[in-house]
């Protein structure tokens, strides 16, 4: 890579050359390894963003979006004790599957946890759900500053670091977003039905409680993918925030899923270019992640405003052709 | 370092102090921000001051305040964090009364994004204002070792605003928190109490941050609240339990913090490692709330089941001397024949034989067991209860006399003797159950 292809095209010359680049990747004249640093955080970004979009939607109509809060604070125990054996085995790299693993035994372990402080020591669920988390995270943190004697690293993964992204990332998030398209798309009427009509689903033999746990498998999925890049905290933002945009403009959950997606994706991309003009034009080296997270709530507040003023113009015209009918029987 | 020096250190009665204030301000909001099963709404509003700690710190960077003038600093950065977390406060409500967005999503959306604007502005931070950076992660994850006397004296008027506005208002607080529609009725407003009780949370939130971090606070409101709500059901007592386990968990929380960062200095030299105060803090915090959810005296999960098996160990030694009541009075039972009338393992039933043994009602014979005179009182007054429940349920409740005898299995182990007295009277003392057995008298508990 002799020079870099965004160092110096303004925030939409990038998508300009961005399309020539994929272009160019699609004819074979850039190969994979040439990939600029930028085109791989959107690669990673772009797929966090789906696999959240994809997940997301399930949880924000179920209602189990605290359930992904607290699985991505207690996945940074998992971090650390797969940190732990990998060390122990010898190897220093993480592994993708320790990873994976981990994940998932972690998110096991903090819904059988809270149901146990719920259920049989008879704590409220709410406290129940915020204590576990919350210790575990402590734990977590306290563990990784003692183990790599450095307090930094523990905010790296709470805050993640798009900037050291390499292109061995992109293979876990394709890894994770392929995870949950195939889910969702072989269990698409399953998810619908145990989160529409849950009493449906029990008539129809469906068990609410073991799609559950499968949506739960893949939201650590997903934050683990996502750590690296975005942190465990705003992986949250790309979960929620695209969909509930979405939820704005449809009722259609199929739409409504996809508009997610494109939400996510664009607010993904916009980010990255945002961060590259700011830092070519204003000198300004602002987080990317973070960025795309603003650029998420900027898309949502649009949206907001938007919906506002029709609904405004709704309520007015109704109105007005309220006065009118009454003026109208007057006469 | 002894217990006091903990307080008159010069360098570290700052953090232990502090924590402590921070901790028992937190435990008093989170008293009833946890019997409102509010919890989770800490957990955002606390993420939500974190872009207002960041911008405390670029307008102290602006003004470029010097370094050294922590007060300022401090209270900058208290400032913005309270204005951030009240935005993230009116942002929830908004969306969920305006939008009509469920309260998860809203909370999950809130925390998430002011969080990632947080962060946006902290990478603003590192470039422009380096030194001020290196502050920022205290704020994060707690860092009490870095306060000093100053510190404390905002805290102490903080917290004291706290408690004072709490005792102020205790009586509104409950009568909102346990029945709101009768505060509504005695004309208390409850958006007014409720506004304040927000600015309170807020509040706790602001001076909790920097011992115990925007990541970690939601657990300090609760933890104590949860484990104090084991030991009482009386709102004063909750609010003086919670207070207590809080100052606890702060004094051994920044502890545990400085003492670990001091081994670890020891250990090795080169790296700078510091064990933030806030992890520690959480973690004493949620000890004592699982201590205590194991072990209270009465909500506690060990006593309930000691409690429980205590109980079924009773009803099953009363079972066996009714069993032998009615295998043989006069002569001795193998323990053969005993235990084909129970459904429990031969080691528990040689264990209960034993204390029945040991407490006189039983005596062995040849190897087989036979009941003692006072046994057999007992267990005749256990078939007496036993078959007078049995006639109350068929002459007064009208249930068939086939069905009447598994409720009366459970019953027997319940009736206490006042009721055993009513029953006589009231069934003018029978002599015939339904099953036309013959129930024992009271006075000789025995047939003649």
């Amino acid at each position: 890579m002799s020079s870099h292809p965004y160092s110096d095209v303004g925030f939409f010359g990038f998508f300009f050359q961005l399309l020539l680049r994929l272009w160019g990747l699609l004819t074979g004249n850039i190969g994979v390894v040439d990939l600029a640093t930028d085109e791989v955080q959107i690669i990673v970004l772009v797929c966090v963003a789906a696999s959240s979009a994809l997940v997301g939607s399930f949880l924000v109509l179920k209602k189990m979006t605290m359930l992904a809060n607290s699985l991505s604070h207690t996945i940074l125990l998992g971090l650390v004790v797969a940190f732990l054996i990998t060390q122990n085995v010898g190897t220093h790299s993480l592994n993708i599957n320790v990873l994976l693993i981990a994940a998932l035994i972690m998110g096991l372990v903090t819904a059988f946890l809270t149901d146990f402080f719920c259920k049989v020591a008879k704590l409220q669920e709410d406290a129940s759900t915020g204590i576990v988390f919350t210790s575990l995270f402590a734990l977590g943190i306290v563990l990784v500053t003692m183990l790599t004697r450095n307090v930094h690293l523990s905010t790296e993964v709470v805050m993640g670091n798009v900037d050291a992204l390499h292109l061995e990332d992109c293979q876990l998030v394709l890894i994770v977003l392929a995870f949950n398209i195939i889910v969702t798309t072989l269990f698409f009427k399953e998810f619908k039905i145990t989160t529409f009509d849950p009493s449906l689903s029990k008539a129809l033999g469906i068990s609410v409680i073991c799609f559950n746990y499968l949506m739960m498998i893949q939201v650590s999925a997903t934050v683990v993918g996502a750590f690296r890049a975005v942190g465990v905290l705003m992986v949250l933002a790309f979960m929620t925030g695209p969909v509930l945009t979405a939820r704005m403009l449809t009722h259609d959950l199929k739409r409504m899923i996809l508009l997610a997606i494109a939400f996510g994706c664009s607010a993904a991309i916009i980010g990255v270019a945002l961060s590259r003009h700011l830092l070519t034009y204003h000198g300004l080296a602002l987080s990317t992640a973070g960025l795309v997270v603003c650029t998420i709530a900027l898309q949502f507040i649009f949206v907001l405003i938007l919906n506002l003023q029709s609904g405004l113009l709704r309520k007015r015209h109704s109105i007005t052709t309220q006065e009118a009918t009454f003026s109208l029987e007057r006469l | 370092m002894d217990f006091f020096g903990f307080f008159t250190d010069p360098v570290l009665r700052g953090p232990t102090i502090g924590s402590m204030l921070m901790c028992l301000v937190a435990a008093l909001v989170g008293v009833i921000v946890f019997l409102r099963k509010q919890s989770l709404i800490g957990e955002a509003l606390s993420h939500a001051a974190y872009p207002g700690v960041i911008l405390g710190v670029i307008v102290a960077g602006i003004f470029s305040i010097d370094e050294s003038n922590d007060l300022t600093i401090a209270s900058m950065i208290m400032f913005g964090a309270f204005v951030s977390s009240l935005a993230g406060l009116w942002s929830i409500n908004y969306l969920q009364k305006k939008w009509r967005i469920r309260s998860d999503s809203a909370l999950c959306f809130v925390l998430s994004t002011f969080f990632g604007i947080g962060l946006t502005l902290a990478s603003q931070v590192q470039i422009s204002y380096t030194s001020l950076f290196r502050k920022l992660p205290a704020y994060l994850f707690g860092q009490a070792a870095t306060m000093n006397d100053i510190h404390i004296y905002i805290y102490v008027v903080l917290a004291l605003i706290v408690v004072f506005t709490i005792i102020l208002m205790f009586k509104e607080l409950q009568t909102l928190t346990f029945n709101p529609d009768f505060a509504e009725s005695i004309g208390i407003s409850s958006r007014y109490i409720n506004g304040i009780f927000c600015i309170l949370t807020v509040l706790a939130i602001v001076i909790g941050i920097r011992s115990v971090g925007v990541l970690l606070l939601s657990a300090m409101l609760i933890a104590p609240a949860a484990a104090a709500r084991q030991f009482s059901h009386r709102l004063p007592v909750l609010f003086f339990l919670a207070g207590f386990f809080g100052i606890i968990s702060g004094y051994f929380g920044n502890y545990l913090s400085i003492t670990l960062s001091h081994h670890a200095t020891a250990e090795y030299p080169n790296s700078k490692m510091i064990i933030p105060s806030g992890p520690m803090i959480i973690l004493v915090a949620t000890l004592i709330c699982i201590f205590a959810l194991l072990f209270a005296p009465e909500r506690g999960l060990i006593m309930r089941f000691m409690r429980a098996s205590y109980f079924r160990f009773n009803c099953l030694s009363e079972n066996i001397l009714k069993s032998l009541w009615r295998l043989d009075r006069e002569h001795a039972a193998t323990i053969k024949t005993i235990y084909s009338s129970q459904h429990i393992s031969v080691i528990y039933l040689r264990f209960i034989l034993y204390t029945l043994k040991r407490n006189g009602w039983i005596q062995t014979v040849n190897g087989s067991y036979q009941l003692t005179n006072d046994g057999k009182k007992r267990a005749a007054k256990i078939v007496r209860l036993h078959r007078l429940w049995e006639v109350y349920l068929a002459e007064y409740l009208g249930v068939g006399s086939e069905r009447v005898h598994r409720n009366a299995e459970e019953m027997e182990h319940i009736l206490t003797p006042e009721i055993e007295r009513e029953l006589t009277v009231l069934l003018k003392d029978p002599k015939w159950d339904p099953h036309h057995q013959r129930i024992p008298q009271k006075e000789a508990y025995e047939y003649v």
